[in-house]
C-alpha cells in the first residue's frame, strides 16, 4: 500500500488520540485496543492506487472529520418496525454501537448457549471472550480491522455448545440513529458454533435517518466440526453512510457455513467476506444480492480459501444497478496445493438498468491443485427484451414487467434465506427499490 | 374484428423487409388458419400484430375493431383483447404462473373497466380455467415456462389464453411439440374458449391440428404475402402437394407488385 497524502490520513489518525482517552472496563479489551492502535499508527490507510481499492474512491470517507459515536446522547428510537417476529425473544439490539438491554431478549434460546453483549461479557472477565475474540479472522495487516480493534467497544457474542441445534433464528440488530454530527461507529461480533451445533443468525444494519456516518462492523464466525451456521447479513444503512465491513468465517471438518449478504443501503459500502476452509470435507456458500441506485457504490471483495481436500463452495453474487450506481465485484478463489477434489462455483451476475451505471467485475482464481472443478463467470446485462415483450403481451405495462423481472432476478438469492420474515422484508425492499425508479430515467 | 391492409414490416435492426403487403380480414367468431413454409413470415405477422418492438411497420395498417393499433404498445393491445400464443414461449424464471396470470388478468380487467379479482377469487377462477386444458394445479406455483418441455410450454400458452379470455388470439404453431393426446386436449380447450365472440388465427404448417379445430378460412403465406386463401380443403391440398405449386403463382396475382 502506498502512503496517503498527509491531509487524507489525518482524519482517522486524529481519532486515535481520542482512543487513548477511552477507558475499557477490562484489561483484556484495553490490550486489544492498544495493540490495534499501534497497528493503525504503523499502517497507511488504503487509497485508490492500491490494487485492492482501485475501482472505488475513498474520498467520501477521508474528506470528513468524524467524532466517535459515544459523544452522542443516548437515544431510544421506536424499533418495532424492524423486529422480526421469529426473533421476538432471540434478539440483541445495539443502538449507536451501544448494547440496548431494553430492546434485547434471549428468552427463547436455551440456557446453555452464551449470547450477550461482548462488552458485558468482557467486563465480567468471561473466559470465552479471551478464548475466541480475534481467533477466526484472516485480516492480518488490514488497517480497518486494526482500527476496529483500537476502538473495540461492543458487539454480539454468541457461543453455541457442542451438539446444540437451535431452530430459533437470532436477530442481531445494529441501529444507527439520526445525528447532527458526523460520527463513526464500530462493532465486533463473534459467533462460535461448537462441534455438531446449528445456528441461524440475521445480522441487520439499519440507519434510521439519512445522515452521514461511518460504520465499521467486524464479524468473525467459527463453524466447528460438523456444525451448520446460516448467516444472513442485511445492510440497510443510511443513504449517506459509509459501511466498511470485515467478515470472516473458519469452517471446520464436515461443517457448513451458508451466508447471504444483502446490500441495499449506504452511499459507499465495502464487504469483504473471507471464508477459510480449516479441514477436509466442508461446504460453504457466500451468496450476495446488491440493489443500488442514485450514486451508491457497492464493492464486494471476497476470498474463498480452499486449504484442504474435498470442499464444495458456492458464490452467486447478483447486483441490480440503476441510475449512476456503481458495483464492484472481486472474487478470489484460492485452491492451495494438495487441496484436491474442490468443487467451486462462482458467478457474478449484474443487471445494469441505466446508461450511467457502472460495473467492474473481476473473478480471480489462484489454483495450485490439479484435481479441481472451478466454474466461474460474470455477466453484465439488461433486462431481456423478449421477456419484457412476453410480459407486456400479457397486459403488463413497462413498469410492471420490469418490476417483475427485477424481482425474479433478486428472488434467486432471497428464496434461500430460511427466515420467512426476512424473505418478506427483502421482497418489500425489492419492491421499494423498483418503485423508486418510477420517476427516474431508467432505460433498457 | 381485425383488418390488416397492405402491411409491410421490416426488421428494425437491419431494415430487411419481412412482410411485403399482407391483406387479411378476420370477423368476429371466425377461425382462420395461416399456413406456409418456414421463413415465410407467419410468426413475424403474429408478432407485429402483438406489437413486438423488433419490427417496424413501414406501410399499411392494422385495424382492430375499426381502429388502428399501430401506435399502441403491446400491453395496450393486450388490454384491447389481443393475445399471442408464442411459437417459442419465453421462460421467465422466478416469476410463477400464478403471479403473472393474476397480474395480467387484473391489469387487463382494470383497463377494460371490469372487476379485478382478489387472490381468493382469482384462485377459484383459475381452478376452473385450468380444467379447460387439463392443467395440474402444481403448475401454478412453477416459474413461467422455466424448465417446461416444449409441449408443456404450448399448453401453458393456451392456459393463459383461457384465463385472459381474449377477443382475438394468434396461436403460433401451438400444435408443434405436442404429442397426439396433448394435441387433442389442447385443441378441445381451444374449441371451448372460442365462440361467437372470439376469433382465432392458427398459424401452422401442418394440417394435423385442423382435424380438431376446423377453420372457416385457410390462407397460405409465402415470402411475406398471403398468396392464396380458401376453405378447409385448401389445407388438405397443401398437406398432399406441399407449397411448391404455389411458388408458381406470382405474387403479382395478389397485389400487383413484385
Ligand atoms: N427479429 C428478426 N431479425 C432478423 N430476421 C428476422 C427476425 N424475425 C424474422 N426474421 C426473418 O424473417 C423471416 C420470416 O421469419 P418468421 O416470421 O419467423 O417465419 P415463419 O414463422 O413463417 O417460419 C425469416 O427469414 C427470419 O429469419
Ligand atoms: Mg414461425
Amino acid at each position: 500500500m502506498t502512503t496517503l497524502k498527509k491531509k487524507e490520513q489525518t482524519f482517522l489518525i486524529d481519532l486515535l488520540d481520542f482512543q487513548d482517552s477511552l477507558n475499557g472496563n477490562s484489561e483484556f479489551v484495553d490490550n486489544v485496543r492498544m495493540k490495534g492502535a499501534d497497528e493503525v499508527r504503523n499502517t497507511p490507510f488504503p487509497h485508490s492506487k492500491d490494487e485492492e481499492w482501485r475501482f472505488i474512491s475513498l474520498r467520501d470517507l477521508y474528506s470528513d472529520s468524524y467524532q466517535h459515536v459515544s459523544v452522542l446522547e443516548e437515544k431510544d428510537p421506536d424499533l418495532r418496525d424492524y423486529f422480526l417476529p421469529e426473533c421476538a425473544n432471540s434478539r440483541l439490539v445495539f443502538i449507536n454501537g451501544v448494547f440496548s438491554i431494553k430492546h434485547s431478549s434471549v428468552e427463547a434460546l436455551p440456557d446453555d448457549i452464551v449470547i450477550d453483549s461482548l462488552a458485558r461479557l468482557a467486563a465480567s472477565d468471561n473466559p470465552l471472550v479471551k478464548e475466541h475474540l480475534n481467533k477466526y479472522t484472516t485480516f492480518e495487516g488490514d488497517v480497518f480491522s486494526s482500527f476496529s480493534d483500537a476502538f473495540l467497544q461492543d458487539g454480539a457474542f454468541i457461543y453455541v455448545p457442542k451438539g446444540r441445534k437451535i431452530d430459533t433464528p437470532i436477530h442481531l440488530l445494529f441501529v444507527q440513529t439520526e445525528a447532527d454530527i458526523t460520527y463513526f461507529t464500530t462493532s465486533h461480533s463473534v459467533i462460535v458454533a461448537d462441534e455438531g451445533s446449528e445456528i441461524t443468525v440475521v445480522e441487520d444494519h439499519i440507519g434510521l435517518g439519512d445522515n452521514k456516518y461511518f460504520n465499521l462492523p467486524v464479524v468473525e464466525v467459527s463453524a466447528g466440526k460438523e456444525a451448520y451456521v446460516k448467516h444472513t447479513k442485511i445492510q440497510r444503512d443510511s443513504q449517506e453512510a459509509i459501511h466498511i465491513a470485515r467478515t470472516s468465517a473458519f469452517v471446520e471438518k464436515h461443517a457448513n457455513y451458508e451466508s447471504y449478504t444483502i446490500t441495499i443501503g449506504a452511499k459507499l459500502s465495502r464487504n469483504e467476506p473471507r471464508i477459510s476452509q480449516r479441514d477436509e470435507e466442508v461446504k460453504f456458500t457466500v451468496d450476495g444480492l446488491v440493489l443500488i441506485d442514485g450514486e451508491q457504490v457497492s464493492d464486494t471483495h471476497s476470498v474463498m480459501d480452499h486449504r484442504f481436500p474435498h470442499c464444495e463452495s458456492h458464490q452467486l453474487h447478483k447486483c441490480v444497478i440503476i441510475d449512476k450506481a456503481h458495483s464492484v465485484f472481486n472474487g478470489k478463489i484460492f485452491v492451495r496445493p494438495h487441496a484436491q477434489k474442490i468443487d467451486s462455483f462462482q458467478e457474478n451476475r449484474n443487471l445494469l438498468l441505466s446508461r450511467k451505471g457502472l460495473v467492474n467485475t473481476k473473478p480471480q482464481l489462484e489454483i495450485f491443485a490439479d484435481d479441481v472443478v472451478c466454474t466461474h463467470g460474470a455477466t453484465i446485462g439488461q433486462l431481456d427484451e423478449e421477456e419484457v415483450f412476453y410480459l407486456k403481451s400479457r397486459g403488463l405495462n413497462e413498469k410492471q414487467a420490469k418490476e417483475l423481472l427485477i424481482y425474479a432476478f433478486a428472488l434467486e438469492t432471497i428464496e434461500n434465506i430460511t427466515v420467512d420474515s426476512v424473505q418478506k422484508l427483502l421482497v418489500d425492499e425489492v419492491h421499494n427499490f423498483t418503485e423508486r425508479q418510477l420517476h427516474s430515467e431508467f432505460t433498457i | 374484428m381485425l383488418k390488416i391492409k397492405d402491411l409491410h414490416a421490416v426488421v428494425e435492426e437491419d431494415g430487411s423487409e419481412i412482410l411485403k403487403g399482407v391483406n387479411l380480414t378476420i370477423n368476429k367468431g371466425e377461425v382462420h388458419a395461416i399456413m406456409g413454409p418456414n421463413g415465410s413470415g407467419k410468426s413475424t405477422l403474429s408478432k407485429v400484430v402483438a406489437g413486438h418492438p423488433a419490427y417496424e411497420v413501414t406501410a399499411g395498417d392494422i385495424l382492430f375493431e375499426g381502429e388502428s393499433i399501430l401506435e399502441l404498445d403491446p400491453e395496450e393491445r393486450a388490454h384491447k383483447g389481443i393475445f399471442l400464443a408464442f411459437q417459442y414461449p419465453v421462460e421467465v424464471p422466478g416469476v410463477t404462473n400464478k403471479t403473472l396470470l393474476r397480474q395480467a388478468y387484473n391489469t387487463i380487467a382494470k383497463a377494460q373497466g371490469k372487476e379485478e379479482l382478489d387472490p381468493i377469487e382469482f384462485e377459484d377462477y383459475v381452478a376452473e380455467r385450468m380444467e379447460v386444458v387439463e392443467m395440474r394445479p402444481e403448475f401454478l406455483e412453477r416459474s413461467v415456462n422455466a424448465g417446461f418441455s416444449g409441449g408443456e410450454k404450448k399448453r401453458n400458452e393456451i392456459f393463459q389464453m383461457a384465463v385472459l379470455n381474449p377477443k382475438l388470439s394468434f396461436l403460433d404453431e401451438t400444435d408443434s411439440g405436442l404429442d397426439i393426446d396433448a394435441l387433442k386436449v389442447v385443441a378441445e380447450g381451444i374449441n371451448q374458449i372460442s365462440g361467437k365472440e372470439n376469433s382465432i388465427v392458427m398459424v401452422t404448417h401442418y394440417q394435423r391440428i385442423l382435424d380438431y379445430i376446423v377453420p372457416d378460412h385457410v390462407h397460405v403465406m409465402v415470402d411475406g404475402r398471403i398468396v392464396k386463401s380458401g376453405e378447409k380443403d385448401l389445407a388438405l391440398k397443401l398437406e398432399e402437394q406441399g407449397y411448391d405449386w404455389l411458388a408458381e403463382i406470382p405474387s403479382a396475382a395478389v397485389n400487383g407488385q413484385k
